[in-house]
């Protein structure tokens, strides 16, 4: 009778166990989308509007569709607080059942990189990551379309240049950036360019505990007279090389940052003192566009948002409406090639490899003019859809620049030197033979 | 040959060359110095009280100036709001007493260090969870603190001395001497330097000492207010002001555990010196980045001969 009842007590253990366990696990008509997001910590200000982009367009496609094609997206955060270590912890917690990974910061992306080939699991790094994860035959399952920070230092450069890189001859660039990863991805190519055009380059680091207090940077700045200062910011280093820029008077109009550098929540500390400052950035909040009204419909107002008051119409947020329908197109592009709803990392893969996002599919999503449209195949991972300049004029980012692109003639060499680099340190490194130049 | 003329004589030549921006850098340097300061005479003070090394003082910056600013965008006044909080950071006082300290009395050091590891990430829970993590202005205008800045012209350059610095400098040094009167003349701070000196003697002359954890920690919490409106006015409210906390330990490494003066002239000292080393010397031949290891570097050599820091105490152990 004692085993009966034991043996009855452990049935019901493991049966409440399976009901509690996560739904990802159990759904088979679902989708599990793991992100591996910081909504705290240091960087909490700067990832949190990205994270309620990306949320909120998989709630819609859930709430509006259904999901894609039928098949529900099973969304899931794991926090990372932006640190490497537990990015990984949060990378193996959830790599099971995930089609896709996020990993949401270069330092982490950097770890997850060698791990692809074994893990099969495709990871997605819009617009951040290892610049020469472009080269698709290296790099057969990462991903980071838009344009890379590769492609935003060259934008940036012939933008001060006014498309004459020779102009430069003579002048001094600082580049501010946190020490970290991220802030170091463009020094490699800045460095090319001076060497070939006669610029000096003047790399200004930022540790994490520095972020707050720049005064040291900023007396650099001042005693070098930077002709222009480019920032690779992040987190509370944005404000904060803002409100010194402000204090040590530095021109605003020869103040330049990469697309994360250029979040409302950073300047509007700053305010109207920190108007003309510009960044180059691959989306745009476009506020009427028709997707923006579905999201507030659907979501917003049915409740479904963590979105904070007036942020809609922020850069970082609609960014992460942008950073989810990559996800989603390259889901529904292998879900159309593969005729199966419930496809696989490897069927993901290949949707990711063969992005579409032309203006024509952008105007049927809703989001003209809210991205730069874009094309990636087997060798090129990014797309290179280049970008645009956005403005801060005391309240908002608006855009001011024509479409912009980056010199590929330049990057894509460095790109190819850079991967084969890459590969013979981890040798052996499976290359992906299909892939045609 | 030439890298010790870069080392020993060109730093030197710069400074007399710049004279204005040497004094720039060591303005900059007084005004880190005293944040630092701050931070760390919240570590001293509950130290010297009960022994605790308080790993939750960067997050209660971090709490006292959202409170503050929270407070405000919720409506309140922001004149009304600063007293609030301050009414906000009593309560908590008395909450770690009851609900944290109290249970732990007589428990090794390293169990209420912990302790104070989980207050910090329980007011990083709570404090998202009701102020949210977005980066929050600092209301430095609605509390009058006056912005801008004065130039002066010495030398032929200029030095730029900003409203919002100065004030941060005088309020530390208000704050510094009322704390001080507090701890010499009055008979709570006479309690809390006895139980400094002895717990067990100040025990048994009737010194209540959960009265005093919670004095203690309400002054830890006021400092917090004033380091986080300080620190949230240069780059705002946000999570990362916890990690300033980091900046404190070289300092009372530097000035010793026990020592509010040790407090002071440690972290002026090391903000004016990291900040020397860094535009002098690091900037120019280390590429810059200094600033995160030189406090540390040198709070070893002057540990190297004084172990006890400068102004901490010899501790002699019968063996």
């Amino acid at each position: 009778m004692k085993r009966l009842m034991k043996a009855a007590v452990a049935t019901t253990a493991i049966l409440a166990a399976a009901a509690f366990t996560a739904p990802h696990l159990l759904a088979q008509d679902s989708l599990y989308v793991p992100n591996l997001s910081y909504r705290t910590g240091p960087f909490a200000a700067t990832g949190t509007p990205l994270m309620n982009g990306q949320k909120d367009y998989m709630t819609l496609l859930n709430e509006r569709d259904g999901g894609i094609n039928g098949v529900r997206i099973d969304y899931d955060e794991c926090e990372t607080g932006y640190n490497t270590e537990r990015g990984m912890e949060c990378y193996e917690a959830t790599r099971a059942n995930a089609v896709v990974t996020q990993p949401w910061s270069t330092g982490i992306t950097l770890q997850v990189l060698p791990r692809t080939n074994v893990d099969q699991i495709p990871v997605l790094a819009p617009g951040y990551g290892f610049s020469p994860m472009a080269d698709g035959r290296t790099f057969k399952w990462a991903f980071n379309p838009p344009s890379s920070y590769w492609d935003g230092a060259s934008m940036l450069l012939n933008f001060v240049a006014d498309g004459d890189l020779s102009s430069l001859e003579g002048k001094k660039i600082a580049l501010l950036h946190l020490d970290a990863p991220y802030g170091r991805e463009p020094i490699p190519l800045l460095e090319d360019y001076a060497r070939e055009y006669g610029f000096t380059l003047l790399p200004i680091p930022v540790a994490v505990t520095e972020m707050q207090n720049q005064s040291a940077q900023w007396l650099q700045i001042r005693r070098e007279s930077p002709d222009f200062v480019f920032m690779w910011g992040w987190g509370a280093m944005n404000a904060g090389a803002i409100t010194e820029a402000v204090r040590t008077r530095y021109p605003m109009d020869q103040f330049f940052g990469i697309w994360w550098s250029g979040h409302d929540g950073d300047l509007a500390q700053a305010g109207e003192a920190a108007s003309g400052y510009r960044a180059v950035s691959w989306n745009v909040p476009v506020p009427d566009a028709p997707i923006m009204g579905e999201i507030r419909e659907h979501v917003i107002d049915a409740g479904l948002s963590s979105i904070g008051e007036n942020e809609i119409d922020w850069v970082f947020y609609q960014r992460g409406i942008t950073m989810s329908m990559m996800l989603a197109e390259a889901i529904r592009t292998a879900q159309e090639e593969f005729d199966e709803t419930v496809v696989s990392p490897e069927q993901v893969r290949w949707g990711l490899e063969n992005l579409d996002i032309s203006e024509e599919r952008l105007e049927e999503l809703g989001m003209s003019g809210m991205i730069v449209p874009f094309q990636t195949s087997c060798a090129n991972h990014t797309g290179h859809g280049g970008g645009w300049i956005i403005e801060w004029n005391g309240e908002r980012f608006e855009r001011v620049s024509d479409h912009l692109q980056a010199d590929r003639d330049r990057i894509t060499p460095l790109e190819e030197a850079e991967a084969a680099k890459y590969a013979e340190a981890n040798a052996p490194w499976p290359m992906n033979d299909e892939c045609e130049l | 040959m030439d890298l010790l003329g870069r080392i020993f004589v060109k730093p030197f030549q710069d400074m007399a060359a710049a004279p204005d921006f040497l004094i720039q850098v060591v303005w900059e340097g007084l005004v880190s110095g005293t944040l630092y300061a701050l931070i760390a005479l919240g570590f001293v003070l509950i130290y010297k009280s009960s022994r605790i090394f308080n790993f939750a003082q960067g997050i209660m910056v971090v709490f006292a100036a959202l409170t503050l600013v929270g407070l405000h965008q919720m409506g309140v006044p922001a004149l009304l709001a600063l007293p609030m909080t301050l009414v906000v950071m009593f309560f908590l006082a008395v909450a770690i007493e009851r609900l944290v300290l109290r249970p732990l009395v007589n428990q090794p050091d390293i169990i209420l260090f912990m302790a104070t590891i989980g207050i910090t990430l329980f007011l990083i829970g709570f404090g998202e969870t009701i102020f949210g993590g977005e980066t929050k202005r600092m209301i430095t205008r609605e509390l009058y603190i006056p912005a801008g800045s004065t130039i002066f012209e010495p030398f032929g350059g200029f030095v730029a001395i900003e409203h919002l610095d100065l004030t941060a400098l005088v309020a530390a040094i208000l704050l510094v001497t009322s704390l001080l009167v507090f701890l010499n003349k009055t008979r709570i701070g006479r309690a809390i330097r006895a139980l400094g000196d002895d717990h067990q003697a100040a025990l048994s002359v009737g010194i209540s000492l959960s009265m005093i954890w919670v004095v203690v920690w309400f002054i830890a919490g006021i400092i917090a207010l004033v380091t986080g409106i300080a620190w949230g006015a240069r780059a705002g409210v946000s999570f990362a002001l916890e990690i300033i906390a980091l900046k404190a330990l070289p300092v009372l490494l530097l000035g010793g555990l026990e020592s509010v003066a040790g407090a002071i002239i440690g972290g002026l000292a090391i903000g004016v010196l990291e900040k020397l080393f860094e535009i002098y010397w690091g900037q120019p031949l280390m590429g810059g980045g200094t600033e995160t290891w030189f406090a540390f570097v040198f709070a070893l050599i002057v540990l190297l001969f004084r172990p006890q820091g400068l102004f901490g105490e010899r501790i002699i152990e019968r063996v």
